[in-house]
């Protein structure tokens, strides 16, 4: 039972402190360029999971504390040749967002 | 004068490679293939920063009366990128530096090589366009190649999903052929893996890989 319970809290508070970030980019037209935003955010440490999503040109970071350094954001999407338009926190899983768009 | 003879062979060789800015982010690493009837290449770059790469080449081609075998340096640089929230538009420049064995009527030459290039592209969810020349001049003779490349996409894909485009290429080289080549080509994209297949209204193949690492 304590076993249950610990785990039903591990499952909770993950969720609950998790936060995603979404990012505007511009000139995010290709899989091909696209995935070195993906792979860069994926080397960031808290980083939980990140979605790219071409058709309304925008990036989701999940992450396990309050979130990612905005400026830490802009300089890897920058690197990888795009141009970021904004970044704003929203109350949506990746899982949640991603369910939407891609069936 | 004899510096600018041997010069020219490998200006010749030169003209035979795609121009195909191989580079995508900071600290990725590129594999390409290419290969044709007449010529094959293997390369890889590593992007030293978010706009410039560095990489080293190996290539073989075949001609009339005539084999090279070699191999170079080359850098990469996007001078200039415009992202819009539709469309994204870049200009690089290509420079090529290397050495090679010319083996022509059975008799066998090393030769060193330069050649530079630009190209501008243009690229929509659904189109994409591009325009390189390569700049290959020696001896009194002009080897100039320009190459035009435009196409459209199916259909729109995520970004988890193979995307398919037809593209057609055409070029030309100067004093190499009078004819201009026309190369309908399919294109398929996979997150890291670049796919390019084609046949030339010659009806030769020509397939062209890249992978991002």
């Amino acid at each position: 039972m304590r076993k249950i319970i610990f785990i039903l809290w591990l499952f909770v508070s993950t969720t609950a402190f998790a936060t995603t970030q979404k990012i505007e980019v511009l000139g995010m037209v290709c899989a091909y360029c696209a995935q070195g935003i993906e792979k860069s955010l994926k080397t960031l440490n808290d980083v939980n999971d990140v979605y790219v999503n071409l058709e309304k040109f925008f990036v989701l970071v999940e992450s396990n504390n309050a979130g990612i350094d905005e400026e830490k954001l802009k300089n890897l999407i920058v690197d990888a040749g795009y141009t970021v338009q904004k970044i704003e926190n929203i109350n949506e899983t990746i899982q949640n967002v991603r369910s939407k768009y891609e069936k | 004068m004899l510096l600018v003879k041997s010069i020219i062979p490998g200006l010749l060789f030169a003209a035979i490679n795609a121009f195909g800015a191989p580079m995508t982010f900071k600290d990725s690493t590129v594999l390409m293939i290419e290969g044709a009837k007449d010529f094959k290449r293997i390369e890889s770059s590593y992007a030293v920063s978010g706009k410039e790469s560095i990489g080293l080449r190996l290539f073989n081609a075949k001609g009339q009366r005539r084999k090279v075998d070699g191999g170079g340096l080359f850098y990469l640089n996007r001078i200039k990128r415009v992202n819009k929230t539709n469309s994204q538009a870049n200009l690089w420049l290509y420079l090529e530096l290397g050495q090679f064995n010319l083996d022509k009527r059975n008799v066998e030459k090393n030769h060193i090589y330069l050649s530079p290039s630009i190209q501008f592209d243009y690229e929509t969810k659904r189109l994409y366009t591009s325009l390189s020349h390569q700049v290959l001049r020696g001896a009194h003779e002009n080897f100039d190649r320009t190459q035009f490349k435009s196409g459209f996409s199916f259909y729109e894909a995520s970004y988890e999903k193979t995307q398919p485009w037809f593209i057609l290429e055409v070029m030309n080289m100067n004093s190499l052929s009078k004819k201009v080549a026309v190369i309908p080509t399919l294109r398929l994209i996979n997150k890291a893996l670049f796919f390019e297949a084609g046949i030339s209204t010659k009806g030769e193949p020509k397939l062209h890989i890249m992978y991002t690492f």
